[in-house]
């Protein structure tokens, strides 16, 4: 390095190795901790999402306006079908489905039970959702008009039904007609999450148009974005495919699970305050370890401004000090960080607790977090910021400097 | 005697020699045991209110049902009412209260819209100590009896159903026989619920109208006791789980709901995790602090050496400052949380992301509990911890050679 | 040209308690290439005169002229660059930045004053070997002796030529024969390049060098010997 000062600003940190390797501590301990918990808190909420948004919404559903708050079998996406094809060539994917969905009483030989029923379309459902890859007893439906529905564990055990077996289901038609059918259950679910499991099911949606006298209407056409980032795009995009003069709504998941956003928010921001205490501590610790160091150096600082440096440059090397100290920091956290994150990553992490918690958010039981830049490097990064605003304090008292006085300090 | 008192008199004025860095690792001290109080206060207040909540709406403390009634909550597994034995227990004092109730699924149509619920009969005088719905209730009244033939809805199923106070909806459900019994009911009475699935799912009737309905004679699905902390709760059920019989199943309510059960657990380990975070981030200047002390005064406590100070003086000496500092700290942070918490007392108003805070089973103002435990852990943890961490440069203070020790440039 | 014009300068300041007169109505000319001592004894006055002339501090009163320019009224910023360029400061003790090697302490100086990286590097070994340390330039300060640490401190002042150098009792922590060899080098730079030298002291023997010793006593000047070079 030809740069005398920074040769200068590198070793004067060496000069107390000791406090040099505590302040470096607290960064990398703080740093480690951070890496950690963000590169987990990024896989817990992307998988949050994702589990959730696969399971029960997609990204997008296209609606009726109002559907959303009142589910009423009245507020229809009209010719649904063609709607979810016209979709499908404009956005050239095929993660779109057709859906319209009814509150039915289902009963077996012995049971009843009220619940929510889907019609789904066959061919385009799992591209979806993940509901009929989660189909543990049976298959999937065959085609649009077959009379079989597939239901979730928990409701089979409670219709005491299995495959193969029969289910009449009654319920309002979109005229209020009187609805009525019998099925055959050829497909059992296990979500992992108990309300679906118990009260929910699914049947083709040609039969469930028949059934409820949709007039090949439905409630919502699903649309899956490649990934979150792209959802507003993909929004925006659908809005322009909906048919003149309709008063069709796109809904984002946002609005259709608004609780979801607002728990990772809610989770966010209280993380993210209890990471700025550990931040200002940190802070705190290089403000005395700067402060420390340059009132320590206070004749030599006089004499080197007699020779002509100003204040401004000594304070520009005591900022260049701690920008070090911070990267060394920055560098041995990510590190040990990294490994952390990379050895959880295979072996998982759980805590005692997580368990009961996982059903109800949609995660597993045990977490694999992965390695990621943001993961790695946004905390030690602002780490590597705070504390060299810290060490502001300290530069900026040497304007005040008079060289003559400090060459007569102790 | 006299010794300690010079001691904390030089302990005093060492910490003072150079003010700055000791009033910069006060503040830090004080801002660790600040954020280590506070945060604990918030949590813990989240979620005793989300358990509280939650075993309110929950069946009571303890409660006894079929032994296939969790799987299948429905009219195929009911019980007898409690009596002989049981129903002396549930007399006994440590019983704050109990009720039997019917639950079964249902469904409730309007004229405009029909819904799945969950149908519950209750016991009105005697439920009116155990759940919500007696609180809750926004507009009508109560149910008068168990034989009252009108029914209880929440808000938000008043407004999907489109209907009102007063107005005639129709109740379906499931008979023994498989069959649908279904009669028409009169909404008397609505209510809020903080959390809105209850609003939406749950609809009260009397006991009796509902049993009448369903062709149950006396039987119910459950009895919901009421003990008289949620917190201790494994006395009350064995007591109760004694008397039952083997016929049924007793549950206290963490068992029913694990995910309520372990937030308790989990929320002491956390304040654990949480304290020693902040302490260990704060373990690196407070040693530093004590290393860059001692370093000042390495002549000083040479010359103490070689005058006649045993190294375990110097040793206490260097101790006594540490302590000093961290009781400090201590004293300051403590009111500092306590100050920031009093006026918090009405509560923080997080309704922003109150749906969210739904997802989690919590309400959307946040209610700061400040538990003495909590304060005495942490204030422990920073002595106990502060005083293993400034051993090390203590130690290496007094066993500095004299002569090298004065001799230092 | 005068190197130096002081006229009727004044200083007092605080010791404590107690108001020192640091200069009184001190008026002084140096001309270009001269070899001056200033004599007093501790408290007289010399190390505020030095200070004054180096621009290390203001006078309460009074001008101060360097080369034709007037440089007591100048502000912070202009005086630290007249420091950096045009006057060279030796001390009697910790000069050099103690984790910098002796090429290095040099370096720094003609970083600061912006010398190209490409040229430093020459420079500093040439100005080394001028003060003959010539094979010692990667040593730090405390592999060194007091002589040859002194002897950096004066590459490093004259590091960009400039018209004059001040030191204050430059040999006070040094034994006999290295002071011997530090005012030899001193007398060698004012002859070859004609470096104006001002040096306070109270060391005779240094005195003996100069070729004009004022003296000073209680911030006046009470007397002012030219005499021939020894």
């Amino acid at each position: 390095m030809k740069n005398i000062t920074f040769r200068l600003a590198w070793r004067n940190l060496w000069r107390r190795k000791r406090r040099t390797w505590l302040t470096v501590g607290a960064m990398v301990f703080s740093n480690i901790l951070l890496v950690f918990m963000i590169s987990l808190q990024i896989g817990m909420y992307g998988m949050m999402i994702n589990n959730t948004l696969r399971a029960q919404t997609g990204h997008l559903q296209v609606q009726a306006p109002g559907y959303n708050d009142d589910h009423k079998m009245r507020q229809v996406v009209p010719d649904v079908q063609g709607l979810a094809n016209t979709l499908r060539e404009g956005l050239a994917t095929d993660e779109v489905a057709a859906r319209a969905s009814a509150f039915a009483l289902v009963s077996s030989a012995d049971r009843s039970y009220g619940l929510q029923i889907t019609g789904v379309e066959p061919e385009f459902e799992a591209r979806v959702s993940s509901l009929p890859g989660l189909i543990k007893d049976g298959r999937f439906f065959s085609n649009a008009a077959a009379e079989e529905i597939i239901i979730g564990r928990v409701l089979a055990r409670n219709l005491q039904v299995e495959v193969g077996d029969e289910l009449t289901f009654i319920g309002s038609g979109r005229d209020g007609s009187f609805a009525a059918a019998v099925v055959t259950v050829v497909g059992i679910f296990e979500s992992g999450m108990p309300d679906l499991d118990r009260s929910f099911a699914e049947v083709p949606l040609g039969f469930f148009q028949d059934v409820f006298a949709m007039d090949g209407a439905g409630h919502a056409v699903a649309v899956m974005a490649p990934g979150l980032i792209q959802v507003g795009q993909i929004r925006t995009q659908t809005e322009a495919l909906l048919p003149e003069g309709s008063d069709l709504v796109v809904h984002d998941w946002d609005a259709l699970l608004p609780g979801l956003k607002q728990a990772i928010q809610a989770d966010f921001t209280s993380a993210w305050f209890m990471y700025g205490i550990l931040i200002v501590l940190v802070a705190f610790s290089v403000l005395n370890t700067q402060l420390m160091s340059v009132l320590e150096r206070t004749k030599e600082f006089g004499i080197v401004m007699s020779l002509g440096v100003t204040p401004g440059r000594l304070g520009r090397l005591v900022l260049l000090e701690t920008a070090l100290m911070g990267t060394v920091g920055l560098v041995l956290g990510v590190l040990l960080g990294g490994a952390l994150v990379m050895w959880l990553g295979y072996h998982g992490f759980s805590y005692p607790g997580m368990e009961e918690m996982a059903g109800k958010f949609n995660l597993p039981s045990r977490i694999y977090p992965q390695v990621s830049f943001i993961g790695l490097l946004f905390g030690p990064m602002i780490i590597l910021i705070s504390s060299v605003i810290a060490s502001f304090y300290p530069a900026i008292r040497l304007r005040w400097l008079e060289p003559v006085a400090a060459m007569r300090a102790a | 005697m006299g010794s300690l008192r010079i001691i904390f008199r030089l302990a005093w004025r060492n910490l003072w020699r150079n003010h700055r860095r000791t009033l910069i690792m006060l503040a830090a001290i004080v801002i660790g045991v600040w954020a280590m109080i506070f945060m604990t206060a918030l949590m813990r207040g989240m979620v005793d209110d989300m358990v509280r909540d939650g075993v309110s709406v929950l069946p009571g403390h303890v409660q006894i049902h079929h032994p296939d009634f969790r799987d299948d909550p429905t009219i195929s597994n009911l019980i007898e009412p409690p009596d002989g034995e049981l129903l002396e227990v549930l007399n006994r004092p440590e019983v704050v209260a109990w009720a039997t109730r019917v639950r079964v699924p249902a469904v409730i149509s309007s004229e405009r819209d029909t819904r799945g619920v969950t149908l519950v009969g209750i016991e009105p005088d005697r439920e009116r100590g155990i759940s919500f719905v007696a609180d809750d209730l926004a507009e009508g009244r109560f149910l008068e009896s168990r034989d009252d033939r009108g029914l209880i809805v929440g808000r938000k199923l008043v407004e999907k159903l489109e209907t009102g106070l007063g107005k005639r909806v129709v109740i379906m459900s499931q008979d023994p026989e498989n069959e649908i019994a279904d009669r028409g009911f009169r909404i008397v009475g609505i209510f809020d619920s903080k959390l809105a699935q209850y609003e939406e799912g749950y609809v009260f009737g009397g006991e009796g109208a509902i049993q009448d309905l369903l062709g149950v004679g006396d039987a119910i699905s459950e009895v919901a006791i009421l003990g008289t902390d949620y917190r201790d709760v494994e006395g009350l059920h064995q007591m109760v789980a004694d008397a039952a019989g083997p016929d049924v199943e007793v549950l206290p309510w963490n068992e029913l709901d694990t995910y309520l059960g372990s937030m308790l657990a989990v929320m002491d380990g956390f304040v654990v995790v949480w304290i020693v975070v902040v302490f260990l981030a704060l373990s690196f200047g407070l040693i530093n602090t004590l290393v860059m002390a001692v370093f000042e005064r390495v002549r000083e406590i040479g010359l103490m050496l070689a005058l006649g100070m045993t190294p375990r003086n110097i040793l206490s000496q260097i101790l006594v400052e540490s302590i000093l500092l961290l009781v400090i700290g201590l004293a300051i942070g403590n009111l500092a949380a306590w100050a920031a918490i009093e006026p918090l007392k009405d509560g923080i108003d997080v309704s922003i992301v109150g749906e969210g805070m739904e997802y989690f089973g919590a309400a959307s103002v946040l209610y700061p509990a400040l538990y003495l435990k909590d304060v005495v852990l942490a204030n422990v943890i920073v002595i106990v911890l502060g005083f293993f961490a400034s051993l090390s440069p203590a130690w290496r203070a007094s066993r500095y050679d004299p002569v090298r020790a004065i001799t230092k440039v | 040209m005068k190197s130096v014009h002081c006229i009727d300068l004044c200083k007092t300041y605080r010791q404590g308690e107690v108001e020192v007169t640091g200069l009184d109505h001190v008026n002084l000319e140096i001309e270009e290439g001269g070899f001056v001592c200033l004599s007093a004894p501790s408290g007289g006055g010399k190390t505020t005169l030095l200070n004054a002339i180096g621009g290390l501090d203001t006078p309460d009163s009074g001008e101060i002229w360097l080369a034709g320019n007037r440089v007591d009224n100048l502000s912070k910023g202009d005086l630290a660059k007249m420091r950096l360029h045009q006057i060279g400061f030796v001390f009697q003790a910790y000069n050099l930045i103690p984790v910098l090697t002796a090429r290095e302490n040099v370096e720094f100086v003609m970083e600061v004053q912006g010398v190209p990286a490409a040229d430093r590097r020459t420079r500093a070994l040439e100005i080394l070997d001028e003060v003959g340390l010539a094979g010692l330039e990667d040593r730090r300060p405390a592999q060194m002796s007091g002589g040859q640490q002194q002897r950096v401190a004066v590459a490093r002042a004259i590091a960009s030529r400039p018209a004059l150098v001040l030191a204050d009792e430059p040999t006070a922590n040094l034994d006999s024969q290295s002071a011997d060899q530090l005012m030899e080098l001193f007398v060698e730079l004012n002859r070859n390049h004609g470096t104006t030298f001002v040096i306070a002291t109270h060391d005779q023997r240094v005195m003996g060098y100069a070729r004009r010793v004022i003296r000073m006593l209680d911030g006046q000047i009470v007397g002012d010997e030219q005499k021939e070079a020894a």
